[in-house]
């Protein structure tokens, strides 16, 4: 009796684990149907009209960005009930269809769209002959101008204090972009109500701004990171580097530095110079010199490592998803930048530490050293198997998912399931493990970076430096990696590469030649090498700071910056130099 | 014979605390423990995910790490001594270890040279409140507390 409730109250418990998984599988399978089964453009739909008379055009900003969702409406006279009427593609376009039945002297345009000056039209006498000799009229582009009102000038004000809480830590970040939504909703629905030039956007329209594949991808990735890191594989690693270098500093910090930058790309910084940094600290004790000139080499190749992949840095992950780059796609035209960057850091690192790595080892005692080496040891060889086995299945879905088109969120969350299903089951601690945090900030930042966009402070930034660099590619690209690099020191580089990808995208689009996506390489070159410039350019630095303050080894500003600052000069230069070879 | 507490993090500042602390160990015959604490609030820092206690665990096998070394330095002049690793509040757990050991004296370091008055102060600040909570003499080696 007891046994047969025991088994049931079992197999209840079995049930009610394996819920969230069959439901998070059935969105994925709802994603999936969906991208295959989209519904046909608007156009083809109205295409099935029967009628003679089409009329063709393309909506686009001052800047020649295209706009969407601008109604556009065909009338017989001014003002007078429309004959047809249509909203523009995301690529601008629209499509207006006049019946047989109207015999037409005289049409008129009317294009209208939330944030933009409306534009009346009269079609001209060539204009209406073409039309009726050809059945089809393609007009030229019809420009918007922006208006700039209240609620332009409302969310540039938001946009700037969340930026402002960010920078200076008044407010976490994730609760500064939750203010700036909250505002930014307040002033677009509540305002709006009071007085039309308020509204922004309503709901669902923001929640068009927030990325999905980001939130998912980062998920994925925090689950698959946080099972790896249980196996002791990167104090393994930092220990190996310590045997190889056979009492050599020079080549230990080499070694330190290349298992860094590789473990970064493949997982992310932050975790890997967490686990790494306490073990690297014990080995340069054990070597005798001090643990900085361990710890900040790595930090550093640690920084630069993370931009070779897509999922090495929040801010490729943030470039990849909103410019749909593949994992492929950053390994043919970032790595090897990568590459060459961190051989200038390694002659950088061996130039400035010179000193201390030619100091005599002072050497421990065989009982220290065997506490090294037990503090190093693998926690898990099976668990340690399976997550390496995961793991290679996932990077090969990530390598060879495009053509089976699996975008790399999904390949991500399916790495996640496998890791938990076979590795590590206890779904309770791994949903802790998701910085839940981390992707709400996301999700208000990208509401909040749709709302500037909506209003037109991105096209207006964009324009401003089209005509700064004054449509010459090789000078939008310098600018765009520098600018990035300066203020991805000063400042979160998160916040800083979401507002910049619009005005990357706009660059991309006005900037005769830019049309490859190198822009975006370059934002991404620049904001995760200028990461290193300063302590607070990175998390992974704060961290590393944290754990090597907690040994006695404080990490001043003043010391991170006498270092960081000229790596950061070296590898975004050497970085800049890769993308020129590259791309012109 | 008393029990004396050295708060050490490891470090080169540290070392000159250690020593101090193991001299008067030496001369007084006392039984000297090195202490040290496992604090993660830095991972405020870290915005992503983490497990929080695989970081602590690696952090508490760096905190043995340093303590080892302190009891090695101690057993070459001579001198036996213990370490204890806690985690939590670095005052708290320093005030309840103290009241928990009997400890008779608490060596605390002074800041490193690059370090601020403002940190002093501190160190200072931290003295009087053992002094105050646990009633045990507090010494900063070179430090006159008033």
């Amino acid at each position: 009796m007891d046994h047969t409730k025991v088994q049931a109250s079992a197999t209840r418990r079995g049930i009610k684990r394996l819920i969230p998984w069959l439901c998070l599988l059935a969105i994925i399978a709802m994603w999936t149907i969906a991208r295959f089964d989209a519904a046909p453009p608007a156009h083809a739909q109205e295409g099935e009209n029967d009628s003679h008379h089409a009329i063709a055009g393309r909506v686009v900003d001052e800047q020649g960005t295209p706009v969407s969702e601008a109604t556009v409406r065909l009338t017989l006279e001014e003002g007078a009930e429309p004959t047809d009427e249509t909203e523009t593609q995301p690529d601008g376009s629209f499509l207006l269809l006049l019946p047989d039945s109207v015999e037409p002297h005289n049409l008129y345009l009317e294009v209208n769209r939330l944030h933009f000056a409306g534009q009346h039209i009269k079609l001209e006498r060539p204009d209406m002959a073409e039309l009726q000799a050809e059945g089809t009229l393609v007009l030229d582009d019809i420009v918007l101008a922006r208006r700039l009102g209240i609620s332009f000038w409302a969310t540039t004000a938001t946009f700037v204090l969340m930026l402002v809480l960010i920078a200076t830590e008044r407010l976490h970040k994730t609760l500064a972009a939750l203010l700036a939504v909250a505002i930014i909703f307040t002033v677009s629905l509540v305002g709006g109500g009071i007085n039309d030039n308020l509204y922004v956007f309503d709901f669902e329209h923001a929640l068009e701004f927030v990325d999905f594949d980001v939130i998912f991808l980062l998920m994925g990735m925090m689950i698959v990171i946080g099972v790896i890191e249980e196996t002791g594989i990167f104090q393994w690693l930092a220990y190996q580097a310590y045997r190889l270098s056979r009492g050599h500093v020079w080549l230990l910090s080499l070694i330190l530095m290349s298992v860094t930058a590789i473990t970064s790309a493949m997982l992310d910084n932050v975790t890997t110079m967490l686990l790494m940094a306490p073990i690297s600290l014990q080995i340069a004790l054990a070597v005798g010199i001090n643990p900085l000139a361990l710890l900040i080499p790595q930090v550093l190749a640690s920084n630069v490592g993370g931009l070779a992949t897509l999922v090495g840095e929040p801010t490729n992950i943030l470039i990849g998803s909103y410019a749909g780059f593949s994992f492929n796609d950053f390994l043919v035209h970032l790595t090897p930048g990568v590459v060459l960057a961190l051989l200038g850091l390694f002659g950088y690192t061996l130039l400035r530490y010179r000193k201390q790595y030619m100091q005599h080892s002072a050497g421990l005692s065989p009982a220290l050293l065997a506490r090294l080496k037990h503090n190093a040891e693998i926690q898990d060889i099976d668990k340690l198997k399976k997550a390496g086995i995961v793991f290679g299945g996932l990077l090969l879905l990530f390598i060879f998912g495009e053509p089976l088109h699996l975008p790399p969120a999904i390949a991500a969350i399916i790495g996640a399931v496998v890791m938990l299903l076979w590795v590590h089951p206890d779904i309770e601690q791994m949903m802790g493990v998701v910085d839940w945090t981390t992707l709400i900030f996301f999700i208000g930042l990208f509401i909040v970076i749709g709302a500037v966009e909506e209003v037109g402070l991105i096209s207006l930034t964009a324009g401003a430096i089209g005509r700064l660099v004054a449509g010459n590619l090789p000078l939008a690209m310098l600018a765009v990696v520098w600018l990035a690099a300066i203020i991805s020191g000063i400042v979160d580089n998160v916040p800083f590469t979401a507002a910049m990808l619009p005005v990357v995208a706009h660059l991309s689009a006005i900037i005769p030649g830019a049309g490859n996506n190198m822009l975006f390489y370059a934002l991404a070159v620049g904001a995760a090498m200028g990461g290193n410039t300063t302590l607070i350019g990175a998390s992974a630095n704060l961290v590393t700071a944290g754990i090597s303050d907690r040994a006695g080894y404080p990490i001043t500003f003043k010391r991170f910056l006498a270092i960081g600052l000229p790596s950061v000069l070296v590898t975004t230069t050497l970085g800049t130099i890769w993308l020129f070879i590259h791309f012109f | 014979m008393g029990k004396i507490l050295c708060a050490t993090r490891g470090g080169e500042a540290a070392i000159e605390t250690q020593e101090a602390a193991i001299r008067r160990a030496i001369d007084q015959n006392d039984e000297l423990i090195f202490f040290y604490v496992v604090d993660i609030e830095f991972l405020v820092h870290a915005a992503y995910a983490l497990r929080s206690d695989i970081v602590e665990e690696e952090i508490d096998k760096m905190g043995e790490f340093l303590l080892a070394m302190a009891v090695e330095r101690a057993e070459q002049q001579g001198k036996q001594a213990t370490a204890i690793v806690r985690h939590g509040n670095f005052i708290e757990e320093l005030i309840k270890t103290v009241t928990e050991e009997g400890i008779t004296l608490v060596v605390l370091g002074r800041p490193a040279n690059d370090r601020s008055r403002f940190e002093l102060e501190q160190v200072k600040k931290l003295a009087r409140r053992i002094v105050d909570k646990t009633g045990t003499e507090v010494w900063i080696p070179g430090i006159e507390l008033p």
